[in-house]
């Protein structure tokens, strides 16, 4: 069961990312797709992150008590003024584990 | 000879130079390693099996929400249907990443779609044909690669030793590296609109436990920077 699972997998993900990749696959974007496209990444990595931050539990933890959520606060704050990567993670996440203690 | 060597220098340098350029996030994904490590312990996988997810999968969110129905006793059908939905988002990045890569040769385009992951389009995605360089992207994908599998090695030590690690909340580090990513991209109206329309509906609609909630938020949000850019840009 594990190993076609991780079989299968593999071979979903890999074709995800090939996909479009293969130069036989017999289509040419238009620069309305393209731009369209912009804003893959910044949609869909918000759309990852939102959920964890405000429904950490699994319901949602709109209050004082939510470390992630005041962590993630930290983090839009360093990575605006800062727009350092590392910076970013590494202090909020010193946050998160303070905030995590104690709240 | 000499003008072989001083290709290969300059492979090499690029190789390094992409590296480097990932270093920050191949420091921010450790934690989140760890965790996929460690859950594959307490989710059953076994330490060969837990390690083989991270080298052949290679796709955190992924992972980890396989491994969370694994544990749950969901079958084999589910488990790859709600795959699809996650790794959907590789499908525009390979569209975002098409003209760049795919005029090279097989060999390059296998390594580079295999390392393909959010980071990598990260790093690489802004990048103009003239400026990509595959030497380039894949010191940077290998490397986060390397980052990845070694911090999955290391949750894998460390969760059958430490008990309960995955209630540490760990996957704060995820929210906190694509925070990162994502806030200094937010430069026009079009993408806060976009960033903030994907936070808002990804909350309700995980919130009312909506089927394929990533992909539906993420569309959605991509339509409204869309239009914006296409309305801001007319007038």
């Amino acid at each position: 069961m594990i190993v076609m699972m991780i079989a299968g997998m593999a071979a979903l993900i890999f074709a995800s990312r090939y996909l479009f990749l293969s130069p036989k696959l017999p289509i040419r974007l238009r620069a309305s797709t393209q731009r369209f496209l912009t804003f893959a990444s910044p949609a869909v990595l918000t759309a990852i992150w939102g959920p964890i931050v405000f429904m950490p539990e699994g319901q949602l933890a709109l209050n004082m008590h939510n470390a992630y959520l005041w962590a993630a606060l930290v983090a839009i704050v360093l990575a605006w003024v800062t727009r350092h990567v590392l910076l970013t993670t590494v202090v909020s996440f010193g946050c998160f584990l303070v905030l995590n203690h104690f709240l | 000879m000499t003008a072989n060597s001083g290709v290969d220098r300059s492979r090499w340098q690029l190789f390094i130079k992409g590296g480097i350029a990932m270093l920050p996030l191949s420091i921010a994904v450790l934690p989140w390693g760890v965790l996929a490590g460690s859950f594959a312990i307490e989710a059953g996988f076994g330490p060969v099996a837990g390690q083989a997810m991270s080298a052949i999968v290679f796709a955190g969110a992924a992972q980890l929400v396989a491994m969370g129905m694994v544990q749950a006793g969901a079958g084999l059908s589910s488990i790859f249907l709600t795959t699809l939905i996650i790794t959907a988002r590789h499908l525009l990045y390979s569209v975002a990443m098409r003209d760049k890569i795919s005029p090279l040769p097989l060999r390059w385009r296998v390594i580079l779609g295999f390392l393909l992951t959010d980071e990598l389009f990260a790093v690489c995605g802004k990048e103009t044909q003239e400026q990509f360089k595959p030497w380039f992207a894949f010191g940077a994908g290998f490397s986060f690669y390397l980052s990845w599998n070694l911090a999955t090695l290391l949750g894998i030590v460390m969760g059958s030793q430490i008990p309960g690690l995955e209630h540490w909340g760990l996957e704060f580090a995820i929210a906190a590296t694509f925070i990162a990513i994502v806030i200094p991209s937010v430069t026009s109206l079009p993408v806060l609109a976009c960033v903030c329309c994907a936070l808002f509906l990804s909350v309700v609609l995980t919130a009312f436990q909506v089927e394929g909630s990533l992909m539906i938020a993420s569309l959605v949000a991509m339509a409204v920077g869309y239009f914006l850019d296409v309305r801001v840009n007319k007038s």
